[in-house]
């Protein structure tokens, strides 16, 4: 992964990676560090932040912070479970449709369309109402949803790289699509989907918010980010600053994932990529 | 092989004589040095002179200086190189110390260009015919049904078949040889007394490279048309030119009359360039011939 | 002796539908083991479609063409692969830069074809044609962008004469490459024939770059051959009116004389009848030397 190691040595990169191991390291253990029962109910409502409760109680006096850390691994791994369903229906026949012929091309083609033109939540509520209002339910939804722009881009990619004259010079030595695929096409896409799926992860995060603010997918009481902000926010003229700390969560997972995917793609351009093979090259030893 | 003149040859040499002495120099290029941005100097002091009406040669592999040396007398150096010392005068009027927009004028009525690419040079959304009428208004002021009328003639003086067709069509539409007729038309246009050829013809097949190269030299016989041909291939050279500058690392190694550098070639290069082409190729071929 | 390459009333054509055009109007060619073949085309004469159909990367309307004996025209997906796999026909390409992946290195790129074969013992092989062709060693490691042309077409060749060919089809190998470096690959070719008996098609658009290294000179024209002959007779006797004026065209620092516009002029009229009339399905006449 010279396209990732890369990108770890730009400033930006570093920052970004981060900021995500410690949302990743919340996402594991976060249920474990949380100080209170995050599903208990108090008297204490919609408290300021003290030193008891740091980021103050909601309006069935819960504690913020412990439903916070007890929603990170939901929030996060839910987003992965979405690009995930997204990059298995996206890219392999984005990157197949350039090598296996006209019809099939045509169909995978056609169906891509068909899946950008549904409209996004209709969709995932639609989803949500025919296979049962649950968690992976909601995410084979936006996992679909997601599937087109990754077929899209790797076809992109993949068209660029599929008439270049070493593919052929492979070829002509009898390598089959499967071969040329992995040893001259696949590197070649790699940074372009690597971005592409940082992009998609953020975004996937934004969409499990949306989907859990509308009730969709985890249901209440079990707490995620984006379930706190939406009960919060029904509290907005009481406790006017209540969804600042979930959303800034939010707002840390995925502008780190942005700029992660800016410093991958400012390294593994032309420029970038001539860089890391130069600095590659000078360790390479003939053994 | 036996190095006797022979009658053509004797003409021609006679003609050269005259040239040096009798011409008028058109333009003369005395200690120009080039240097990139971080300093390093890659032309070192070239010193040319270009008879009025003549056909002067510039020849050497890539990385020689020939082409930075004629960028340097159009004033189309790239960005980051410049020209660090020598002079550059044409017709008696120093060119290095005239501001751009002189210089810019100079370009087109006094001197004027033609290069490897044709295409990249012409707008591909507008006709050919257009683009030349356009520089026809601009440079010479020709007013909009003139420039056509002059358009069309100059295509059909290019030995370009069909004019008017041709005017109507888009590059893509034309072939590279094509394309290169259009841009000698567009660069003698206002008349320019100097044409400079930079690898204008390497790019086009051998027959459409001879029809070019015939029209550059219909060009300097009916119009006096000076010539100053930038090739790596010694043979266009020896075909088009009365004298010739070998180009070594940014020097030049070896000047004088096309013939006699050929055929007694004095610096060791020369005659490496020679050995060189003679290696592969038609002349090779030839000359086992008339060793035989 | 039976020919390595034998090209049969080969007729091709490219595009779909109602822009379908046919480019090689019944080409023969042959080359035999340890013969270089000069294929000389302007463009748009038809010679890259040719090589492409002899490699199988287009397919013929009709012909045949017969690689070491073996019809290969009929070939298609496994069949075609295995065939490919013998390695015995490998095509050098124009841009060295362009048909080296810059990902890879030197190493692999040199035993790609033996990969490809399953083959174990790549050090040697590597290291074998790397010497075969004088790329030093200490290249290997390093990536296609790093290298100079002629080390790059050396590369290319390197990695085609890896998999043992009997045939090599070279298409334009030195109109990229400056002329110094011109003459190292061309005397490379010359070199691989001699030592392993390859045999050569030798495609370009200059004339005259085949002097000294072709044995024949095959002139193609339209999609047509118009004349076939050794070297020394296409250059010095022509006979063909286009074959006279490609060779009256090309430039020659030996000429005592320039040559002649108007002779050239008068062929170039005719050439462009014959073009003419070619349209018409009447064949342009055909001179077949010895």
């Amino acid at each position: 992964m010279k396209t990732i190691t890369g990108a770890l040595r730009t400033r930006a990169g570093v920052i970004a990676a981060t900021v995500l191991a410690v949302v990743l390291l919340l996402a594991v253990i976060g249920p474990l560090l949380a100080p209170y029962d995050p599903l208990k109910n108090s008297t204490e409502i919609l408290q300021p932040p003290s030193a008891a409760h740091w980021f103050g109680t909601d309006y069935l006096g819960r504690d913020v912070l412990s439903r916070v850390l007890a929603g990170a691994p939901r929030s996060v791994f839910t987003a992965f479970e979405a690009v995930g369903i997204g990059l298995v229906i996206g890219v392999a026949p984005g990157i197949t449709s350039v090598y296996l012929g006209r019809v099939y091309e045509w169909i995978t083609l056609r169906v891509m369309d068909g899946l950008i033109a549904l409209p996004f939540l209709i969709f995932a509520i639609a989803v949500a109402a025919l296979l049962g209002n649950a968690v992976h339910q909601a995410m084979i939804a936006v996992g679909i949803l997601l599937a087109p722009s990754f077929y899209r881009i790797t076809r992109a990619a993949a068209l660029n790289h599929a008439n270049a004259q070493y593919v052929t010079a492979s070829q002509l030595f009898g390598a089959s699509m499967w071969w040329v695929l992995r040893t001259h096409v696949w590197s070649k896409i790699l940074p372009t989907l690597v971005v592409a799926t940082a992009n998609a992860t953020a975004g996937g995060l934004l969409i499990v918010s949306s989907l859990t603010f509308l009730g969709i997918g985890v249901v209440p009481p079990e707490p995620t980010w984006g379930g706190i902000v939406a009960s919060d926010l029904s509290y907005l003229t009481q406790v006017p600053y209540g969804p600042v700390f979930p959303s800034l969560f939010i707002m840390a997972t995925v502008g780190a994932l942005n700029l992660l995917a800016d410093a991958i793609r400012d390294t593994s351009g032309d420029y970038g990529r001539a860089r890391i093979l130069r600095r590659g090259a000078s360790r390479v030893r003939l053994t | 092989m036996s190095v006797s003149p022979d009658s053509a040859t004797a003409v021609r040499a006679a003609a050269d004589a005259a040239g040096e002495s009798g011409r008028e120099t058109l333009l003369s290029v005395r200690g120009l040095r080039v240097s990139v941005a971080d300093g390093s100097e890659v032309v070192h002091g070239v010193d040319l002179d270009i008879p009025r009406g003549s056909a002067v040669g510039l020849v050497g592999e890539s990385g020689s200086g020939k082409t930075l040396t004629c960028r340097a007398v159009l004033g189309l150096l790239p960005v980051g190189v410049e020209v660090t010392g020598g002079e550059i005068s044409l017709r008696g009027t120093e060119l290095t110390a005239l501001p751009a927009a002189k210089r810019a004028r100079l370009r087109g009525t006094d001197l004027a260009a033609v290069f490897q690419d044709p295409a990249s040079y012409l707008n591909p959304s507008i006709t050919v015919g257009a683009q030349l009428a356009e520089v026809l208004r601009v440079k010479i002021g020709l007013a909009r049904r003139a420039a056509r009328y002059r358009a069309v003639e100059l295509l059909h003086a290019m030995g370009l078949r069909r004019p008017t067709h041709v005017y109507s069509q888009y590059p893509f539409e034309l072939s590279g040889g094509m394309l290169q007729r259009v841009l000698i038309a567009m660069s003698i246009t206002a008349e320019p007394e100097l044409l400079i050829a930079d690898e204008a013809t390497t790019a086009l097949d051998v027959t459409v490279q001879a029809e070019v190269l015939e029209l550059l030299t219909e060009l300097r016989r009916d119009r006096g048309l000076t010539l100053m041909i930038v090739s790596h291939d010694l043979a266009v050279i020896s075909q088009m030119c009365d004298t010739v500058h070998v180009f070594r690392d940014g020097s030049i190694v070896e000047a004088g009359p096309t013939r006699r550098v050929l055929r007694v070639p004095r610096h060791p290069y020369t005659r490496e360039l020679i050995e060189n082409h003679e290696r592969f190729g038609i002349d090779r071929v030839r000359k086992q011939r008339s060793q035989q | 002796m039976t020919a390595l390459l034998d090209v049969s009333e080969l007729h091709v054509a490219l595009g779909r539908g109602r822009k379908r055009t046919e480019i090689l109007h019944g080409v023969d060619l042959t080359v035999a083991p340890g013969e270089i073949v000069g294929l000389i085309g302007e463009t748009g004469s038809g010679k890259t479609t040719l090589a492409r159909a002899v490699l199988g990367l287009v397919q013929a309307q009709s012909g045949t063409v017969a690689i070491d004996g073996r019809e290969v025209t009929g070939l298609r997906g496994g069949a075609l692969r295995a065939f490919r796999r013998s390695g015995t026909v490998q095509y050098i390409f124009q841009d060295p830069l362009r048909s080296l992946d810059p990902e890879r290195t030197v190493f692999d790129t040199l035993v790609e074809g033996l990969v490809v074969r399953g083959r174990a013992e790549l050090q040697d092989a590597a290291l074998g044609v790397a010497q075969l062709v004088s790329l030093p060693l200490d290249l290997l490691p390093k990536y296609p962008g790093e290298l100079s042309g002629g080390q790059r077409q050396r590369v290319a060749i390197a990695r085609a004469i890896a998999v043992d060919p009997r045939l090599l089809i070279c298409d334009e190998p030195v109109s990229a490459l400056d002329a110094s470096t011109r003459i190292t690959i061309l005397e490379l070719l010359l070199r691989l024939r001699e030592s392993r008996d390859i045999g050569v098609l030798l495609i370009t658009h200059d004339l005259g770059s085949l002097g000294g290294v072709a044995d024949r000179v095959v002139v193609l024209y339209h999609g047509r051959v118009v004349e076939t002959g050794t070297t020394e007779e296409i250059f010095l006797a022509p006979r063909h009116p286009y074959t006279r004026l490609l060779v009256t065209s090309v430039p020659s620092i030996r000429d005592e004389e320039p040559p002649d516009p108007e002779l050239r002029r008068a062929l170039r009229d005719e050439v462009r009848g014959l073009a003419a009339t070619s349209a018409d399905s009447a064949d342009i006449p055909q001179i077949t030397g010895a």
